[in-house]
């Protein structure tokens, strides 16, 4: 269900972080995404993926998901230009 | 390279590529937002529970029965959510018990900055507590994933949701310190396996303290009751 809140804050993050680095393009982020974290693998790319078009700095970045163990969910890389 | 001059020049996307390693957890504010609500309930001197369980389970049932054993002995304050109405705070306030109610509007879960507003508007109507319970949102699923701040995490299952409830939604049992079942004197009425339902718990979270409850009987209750004082007594 929070899915789509959490691929906001993610988005969020993003435009943040490509201020912070003066970039123009995000190109792709990967996500750690915890076993027992609850957060449905499918619900949240989907979310990430509608939610990235609302802005040219996203719009064509590509989330990757890595299964990890744990609960957590963690913005690990990002690569930008 | 470019092929008129022989320059070094190389392609703009092979010199402004940046890889920027973050390696934080999305779940980062909401955690430094609950690390702020614990200096607020360490502010008002209170051990704080934050109860998950479906819609129905019978958590505002167990406050009401907790408020009626309690009242005079100690200072209870109670933060409510549900997606609408202020029904479960006026349950609580007809006890005379200072409640705050939020409703998320949608949301599915209660998240630190909820319950930060929250807190401040309780604290409007009493300085100290010995006790806040914090009422989540009635969902099994979503509020296991945020932490408020709280002292003790507790799940709640009532007998009609069926024994395997804890293996179909492991997330709240396994990130609990108390798993209360409630309505057990509606066992004679429904295929419930109590054997199932502490065995499975357990295999998730070994360190789960389980109770029987059947709160309007009364049933269970003195047992929760010393579990609420050694909470207290332990934080004092």
């Amino acid at each position: 269900m929070h899915e789509f809140s959490l691929a906001q804050n993610l988005l969020g993050q993003l435009l943040e972080l490509a201020a912070q680095h003066q970039a123009r393009k995000i190109i792709r982020v990967e996500v750690q995404l915890g076993e027992s974290s609850n957060i449905v693998a499918d619900s949240f790319q989907f979310g990430f993926d509608v939610l990235s078009k609302e802005n040219e700095i996203c719009r064509s970045a590509k989330l990757v998901l890595q299964p990890t163990a744990g609960n957590d969910l963690i913005l690990a890389q990002v690569e930008m230009e | 390279m470019c092929d008129s001059c022989h320059c070094t020049e190389t392609t703009k996307s092979d010199s402004e590529k940046k890889i920027i390693e973050v390696h934080e957890s999305l779940f980062a504010a909401n955690n430094e937002k609950a690390l702020a609500n614990k200096k607020l309930f360490a502010a008002a001197g209170a051990v704080v529970i934050n109860m998950i369980s479906s819609p129905g389970a019978g958590k505002t049932t167990l406050l009401e029965q907790t408020i009626d054993h309690l009242a005079g002995t100690l200072s209870i304050g109670v933060i409510e959510g549900d997606i609408e109405t202020e029904r479960d705070a006026d349950r609580i306030r007809a006890k005379g018990v200072p409640a705050v109610q939020i409703t998320t509007g949608g949301a599915c879960h209660l998240d630190a900055g909820l319950i930060h507003t929250g807190m401040h508007k309780l604290m409007a109507q009493g300085n100290k507590f010995d006790i806040i319970f914090i009422e989540n949102v009635g969902n099994l699923v979503c509020p296991a994933s945020f932490y408020l701040g709280e002292d003790l995490r507790m799940v709640l299952l009532s007998v009609p949701e069926g024994s395997d409830k804890p293996a179909k939604y492991p997330g709240a049992f396994k990130t609990s310190d108390l798993y209360a079942i409630t309505k057990t004197d509606l066992l004679p009425y429904f295929d419930f396996s109590m054997e199932e339902a502490r065995k499975e718990a357990l295999q998730l979270n070994p360190e789960l303290q389980i109770l029987e409850l059947a709160a309007p009987k009364g049933t269970g209750l003195s047992a929760w009751i010393d579990t609420l004082q050694n909470l207290i007594n332990g934080k004092n």
